[in-house]
């Protein structure tokens, strides 16, 4: 399964391998489409390959890691 | 007619063929229309404009249709009002209302934009129209669907109030209630829209769908008698409106309508939903995104598809962004309704409470012309103001209760 994401990183996490281990700890495959890195703050497109479970897994762990994981097209309700 | 030449990435640049696809398979970046703008300025002038229907159709050229137009054939063209009244509270001198409380046929500026989706969706031979929605978006492609004769599917999350699904209903639309929140309609109707061949108004129709709001933009050039002017505020719920009027300003710019243009952007959000404003504000180029809390509903979109190139287009242009509280946004409605008599929804309250903030803190010059862009009609949101507004004044049926009244009303 493929899911695409935005991830938007705290200051703080700009300097830290994420996702690189979450890749390596939930058998994920990140394809970084597209960054955005400023002094404060840093923004990855990215499509993550793997099986659902890990993905769910992946993401959550992303979150609790403090990141911000959205839908990469946005909110879709208007 | 039809001077689309292709999909464009707006990220890396590259070129697809007119489909319903709205992402760039290489890096993810939004898809927008591109046009033989050469073509397009040999075949528009001011005058063939003028010679046309009062409608948005007047300015088919620059929109990305190859045929006739298929929906929203009286929507558009609202009225620019001089809001003589409201210039004086703000001590502005000249100052406009583009006034889309009063489109055809839904009360929304979503009218143009659907009008656009559903004729394009009928262009690829769609039979069936979908959108996720908590609001206006529904209650048009509802109306134009029924009208040009779609099936069409509305997705809403459980936790809406049922007083908001009746505009919609009554169009007997398949409204589909989705058991969870906001996020999961909006991870469903993702998915949904890549399962099944239905043309998703704001998912894979989005390039064309969002062409419809440069008709706010080519009206307000129009009604100033051929000008842009020197400031607009616009309200910004993914972005993608902001970007179109600045896009409408330019486009007649580049094809010759006019010949000048100065025109600075401004964005206004709800302080409980502000991405975008924080980032312009901030100075940063990272839309981080927020869990919006907001009685302005139809602006409350958290993770903005647009927010990026919304920014770009207000710095680029020397304009600015404000947020206003929810109760700035009530003083607002009830500011222009009473000044202009227009009700506006709540987030007509957030537009015209942003301008207020900016002229007040000299971001908008008061010697310019400035227009504000009112997006909805507050008949919709009504329960917003409830317990805001004046008490009505009760008597007996009699001439003496009512002389009364009439003393008290008098002292004031």
């Amino acid at each position: 399964m493929k899911k695409r994401v935005k991830l938007t990183f705290p200051q703080q996490l700009i300097k830290e391998p994420v996702i690189f281990q979450m890749a390596k700890q939930y058998n994920i495959m990140p394809n970084i489409r597209r960054a955005r890195v400023t002094e404060t703050v840093g923004e990855m497109i990215l499509e993550l390959e793997g099986e659902e479970a890990d993905l769910e897994k992946g993401v959550r762990w992303l979150k609790e890691k403090g990141i911000e994981v959205e839908m990469a097209e946005g909110d879709i309700v208007e | 007619m039809g001077h689309v030449t292709g999909l464009k990435c707006r990220e890396c640049g590259r070129l697809y063929a007119v489909e319903p696809i709205y992402v760039c398979e290489f890096c993810f970046g939004p898809l927008e229309v591109a046009y033989d703008y050469k073509g397009i300025a040999g075949a528009i002038s001011r005058e063939t404009i003028e010679k046309r229907g009062k409608n948005l159709w007047r300015y088919r050229e620059l929109l990305p249709v190859d045929g006739d137009p298929r929906a929203g054939l009286d929507s558009g063209f609202t009225p620019l009002v001089r809001a003589g009244n409201l210039a004086k509270v703000l001590g502005v001198e000249e100052l406009y209302i583009k006034d889309d409380t009063v489109v055809h046929p839904t009360l929304s500026f979503k009218d143009r934009v659907v009008s656009i989706a559903l004729t394009k969706a009928m262009e690829f031979g769609f039979d069936t129209v979908a959108c996720a929605s908590t609001g206006n978006l529904a209650h048009s492609v509802s109306a134009h669907g029924a009208k040009a004769g779609f099936k069409r599917f509305i997705f809403i999350p459980a936790t809406l109030e049922a007083s908001k699904i009746i505009a919609s209903l009554v169009y007997e639309p398949n409204l589909v209630v989705v058991d969870g929140n906001y996020d999961d309609v909006n991870r469903l109707c993702s998915e949904i829209a890549n399962r099944y061949r239905w043309a998703f108004v704001n998912i894979n129709i989005r390039p064309f769908y969002a062409e419809g709001s440069k008709t706010i933009g080519y009206e307000v050039v129009e009604q100033l008698g051929w000008r842009a002017p020197d400031n607009v505020v616009v309200p910004c719920a993914s972005g993608s409106l902001l970007t179109k009027v600045w896009k409408s300003f330019r486009e007649f710019r580049d094809i010759g309508i006019i010949s000048e243009l100065r025109t600075k952007v401004y964005a206004a959000q709800a302080a409980g939903c502000a991405p975008i404003a924080t980032a312009i504000k901030q100075g940063t180029d990272v839309i981080r995104p927020v869990k919006p809390n907001t009685i302005a509903k139809s602006l409350a979109i958290g993770n903005p598809a647009d927010g990026f190139y919304a920014s770009q287009v207000v710095r680029e242009t020397g304009g600015y962004a404000e947020d206003v509280t929810d109760q700035e946004i009530i003083d607002a409605m009830k500011l222009l309704a009473r000044t202009e008599g227009i009700f506006a929804e709540t987030a007509g309250g957030v537009t015209l409470a942003a301008a207020k903030k900016m002229i007040e803190s000299g971001k908008i010059r008061r010697d310019e012309s400035t227009v504000i862009c009112i997006t909805g009609n507050g008949l919709k949101t009504q329960e917003s103001l409830q317990g805001h507004t004046l008490s009505p004044h009760y008597i007996k049926p009699s001439l003496a209760s009512f002389e009364e009244a009439l003393k008290n009303i008098n002292r004031g």
